[in-house]
């Protein structure tokens, strides 16, 4: 049996997470060994075409977020009306809608709010649903109880009508609408969090370090949470992609930006009228939405278990 | 003066409505088609056979009614409805706007405009079978005025109401406190329908959900919220309206609403036959219905979709920032762009169906020019964005709107960017009906955006009198006289006279910024004959009919 005087000096960090390399052997062999982790990562990727397609989908999509005069250089918001409900075309490559502004442009312009907002969703969840998780996992005992209660209730709430409820009561505008599916997801983190807690709580160099005197504060943020944390961490990457499909169905019910600011989901839903006639005014932005959610999930899904297998 | 005339016209009455009545169907459907402007889509009713009694006409509406009670609710669904349950006093006619006898044979109004007596038709019953007496119409104008706020509409045109007398059992007179000229119109309209004393009893709630008793040509089935209005035949009716073609009962055997809100789904249900037909076909979908169908439209009379300026803020107190905008709209470009051509550009604050309408288009023009030169004169300097600035503030402007009208939102962004032109930022404000009526009665918007569909001019005297709602914070000035001086002139021409003033004062001094005129556009399968809209653009079924 492991000592927990011997394993007390190197907690175990994240097993996913690379231990920084003090390298005897110098800066060549440091390139030799980057060549091939690089080498290794290409072909991993290459391997599976659907993963290549996901981070190039994503990786337009971040562009786009950062940086949208470099896809699309017209006004998103100015549109020429005699140009109005034209197909897509070389020139307009997702057509153009009712007021003939360019719908390419204004997806692109749409993206950096539609990612923020599902950026600080997710971020949302994490940290609230994590620290009740986490301090309820860590503390144990009534307030354990007090706090999972509360999350159960939570859980038993569907999700689009919690974050409904939420935003209704905050009012209109994107940051509100990310607060709302953020918390609406918060449960799921809090439980993911505490299952972890609890099992990293029992382990030896825990036990350990409350042995040798560490206070509780120090035990709980140096020795549990990087050790709980690779689970929750997953499940944030995996949870984007709901948090995209949210926040646009929240715009896409009207409580997000003041028109004429494009979101994906206001897009799609602008779109709807025009079915019939313009198909292409939500068929489009929808593609782009459920483009992005896939990949995203893809992307994830190979960061949580495919990884692993491959190694 | 006038009542003579009245008097007199009625005494031709019962030939013309025989004469109608004998005459070949056709003709006088082609009659009826052009008295409401309707039928553009050139189905004729001569190729269409004689009139056929009998069949279910189902009917999608856009949106829920919430209340069928008409007197107590302004939404055109309920409204549309409701014109089928209740009869009115007068009807106006849709072309001429001329007030016609309807369940009073004949009236009488004293020189103030404070006093309208009413000389019933007898034999006349609800369908509970109670008459439709001097003291039910009584009773009805009683709960009007009871109701007060509830009856959002029709309190409105019992403004000043003092009471109604009985006369004898035929005559009633209804009393005003201070001159009422619009009163007549107003008992032409469904709002003022009369209910039988045992409906005006209920709670208003009862009301709403379907408990109505009228004297119309249909009578209430069921209401079931969020999904379908039924209503079928009238056995015995013979009071029809003489602005109708059939004498006698309805022709349909039952109405069957069904609600369906979403366009694209309501256009393709008429399409795949699902309903014989559907209302507020969007202006996108116009053109699946050119051909093969029958599309019945009329633009609504009364106060035209248009940006009120809430005058007591800041920056748009000033009169010339005002008179600016008015000049960088480009009406017909909402027309064309965002709307369709039944979608008139507005040339007035009225539109042009409207009893007493002025053209006003030359001052409505586009003068982007004008209005740069204008925004310069009153020193707004334009900024490294395009938005001009005064003092360190900039020239945005917020307006405040609904979706009760489907392309609201498409038209206020082309708006927003005519006027970007000239340097003026609008902000969209869309909110929901509560949060809209709050915020209006706080003051707290520069526009507001809305239209009120009314076939009298004193509609205006509603929105801009200083006694009125006045969501605008007019200070009293030549436009107010004007609306004050109409509502006493009984004399049409008087009163056209002081109409005119208004809307050229309104239009001038920027009180309103017109837009477009809104249209009734519904479709019909071309089965279907003789739909019209009566003179406030609502539908009546009476003289429908389903080729077999």
């Amino acid at each position: 049996m492991v000592t927990a005087v011997e394993r007390l000096p190197v907690p175990p960090q994240d097993a996913k997470k690379p231990v920084a390399p003090t390298d005897p052997a110098g800066p060549a062999s440091r390139g030799r060994r980057l060549a091939r982790r690089a080498g290794t990562a290409a072909r991993f990727v290459a391997a599976r075409p659907g993963l290549l397609v996901s981070c190039v989908v994503v990786a337009l999509v971040l562009l786009a977020a950062v940086a949208p005069g470099l896809l699309a250089g017209g006004d998103p918001l100015t549109g020429t009306p005699a140009e109005r409900l034209q197909g897509p075309s070389a020139e307009h490559l997702f057509g153009t809608d009712q007021l003939g502004r360019d719908l390419f442009t204004r997806v692109v312009h749409a993206t950096s709010l539609s990612l923020r907002a599902t950026a600080l969703a997710v971020a949302v969840s994490l940290v609230v649903g994590g620290s009740l998780g986490l301090v309820a996992g860590f503390v144990g005992g009534a307030l354990d109880d007090a706090v999972m209660r509360l999350v159960d209730v939570l859980q038993a709430i569907p999700r689009l009508l919690m974050s409904l409820a939420v935003v209704t009561a905050l009012g209109f505008g994107t940051t509100k609408v990310a607060f709302a599916v953020g918390i609406a997801a918060a449960a799921g983190f809090a439980r993911v969090m505490r299952a972890e807690v609890l099992r990293v709580r029992q382990a030896e160099y825990v036990e350990a370090a409350r042995a040798c005197g560490v206070r509780p504060s120090g035990v709980l943020l140096r020795h549990v949470l990087p050790n709980a944390w690779g689970p929750v961490l997953v499940m944030a990457a995996l949870e984007f992609g709901t948090a995209i499909l949210a926040v646009s169905a929240l715009s896409f019910l009207g409580f997000g930006a003041t028109p004429p600011t494009p979101e994906w989901g206001a897009l799609v839903s602008d779109g709807r009228n025009f079915v019939a006639t313009a198909w292409w005014l939500t068929t489009f932005p929808g593609l782009v939405i459920a483009a992005t959610v896939l990949s995203a999930n893809r992307i994830s899904r190979a960061l949580d278990t495919e990884r692993g297998d491959d190694r | 003066m006038l009542v003579p005339r009245r008097t007199r016209l009625l005494a031709h009455l019962p030939g013309r409505r025989r004469a109608v009545a004998a005459g070949a169907a056709a003709l006088a459907l082609a009659a009826t088609a052009a008295c409401s402007g309707a039928d553009p889509a050139g189905n004729t009713a001569a190729d269409a056979g004689p009139p056929v009694s009998g069949g279910t006409l189902s009917f999608a509406l856009a949106i829920d009614p919430t209340c069928l009670d008409p007197q107590q609710y302004g939404l055109n669904a309920s409204l549309n409805i409701g014109r089928q349950l209740v009869d009115s006093l007068t009807d106006q006619d849709p072309a001429t706007g001329e007030i016609k006898p309807w369940l009073a044979q004949s009236w009488e109004v004293n020189p103030q405009a404070t006093a309208f007596t009413f000389k019933l038709r007898p034999g006349v019953t609800f369908s509970d079978g109670t008459p439709v007496d001097a003291a039910a119409v009584k009773a009805n104008f009683d709960t009007v005025a009871t109701l007060g706020a509830k009856a959002v509409i029709a309190s409105g045109y019992l403004v000043g109401y003092q009471g109604a007398t009985v006369v004898d059992p035929s005559t009633v007179r209804i009393e005003f406190k201070a001159p009422s000229a619009q009163f007549l119109q107003a008992t032409a309209t469904v709002s003022l329908g009369l209910l039988s004393t045992a409906t005006l009893a209920k709670t208003p709630e009862e009301r709403c959900l379907g408990a109505l008793v009228g004297s119309g040509p249909f009578v209430f089935g069921s209401y079931k919220a969020n999904q379908s209005v039924e209503i079928t035949r009238r056995a015995g009716y013979a009071w029809g309206s003489p602005l109708w073609t059939k004498s006698g009962e309805a022709y349909l055997d039952k109405v069957v609403y069904k609600i369906i809100p979403e366009s694209g789904v309501r256009a393709g249900a008429l399409e795949s036959g699902q309903v014989d037909a559907i209302s507020d076909i969007q202006p996108q979908d116009e053109a699946r219905f050119a051909t093969g169908y029958r599309v019945v439209t009329r633009p609504n009379p009364g106060f035209v979709f248009a940006l009120q300026p809430n005058a007591a803020r800041p920056v748009l107190d000033d009169e010339r920032v005002r008179q600016a905008i008015q000049k960088a709209v480009d009406r017909p470009e909402l027309s064309k762009t965002v709307l369709s051509p039944l979608y008139k550009p507005a040339t007035s604050v009225l539109a042009a169906v409207t009893p007493g309408y002025t053209d006003l288009s030359a001052a409505l023009a586009y003068d982007p020019e004008g209005a740069k030169r204008i925004l310069d004169a009153a020193g707004w300097v334009p900024g490294a964005d395009g938005i001009r600035a005064k003092d360190g503030r900039k020239l945005s402007l917020d307006v405040v709107f609904g979706s009760a009208f489907n392309a609201s939102q498409s038209v206020l962004e082309l708006v927003q960017q005519q006027l970007k032109r000239v340097g003026v930022d609008l902000r969209l404000r869309k909110l929901a009906i509560g949060d809209q009526n709050n915020v209006i009665a706080a003051g707290d918007f520069d526009f507001t955006y809305y239209n009120v569909t009314r076939a009298d001019p004193d509609v205006l005297r509603v929105i801009f009198g200083t006694q009125g709602t006045n969501r605008g914070r007019l200070p009293a000035g030549p436009q107010d006289t004007a609306l004050t001086q109409q509502a006493q002139l009984v004399d049409p021409a008087a009163r056209a006279a002081q109409v005119a003033e208004a809307q050229r004062q309104l239009v001038d001094r920027g009180y309103a910024i017109p837009l477009f005129e809104l249209a009734q556009v519904h479709g019909f399968s071309a089965k279907v004959q003789g739909v019209t809209l009566d003179a406030s653009s609502r539908l009546t079924f009476h003289d429908t009919w389903i080729k077999g």
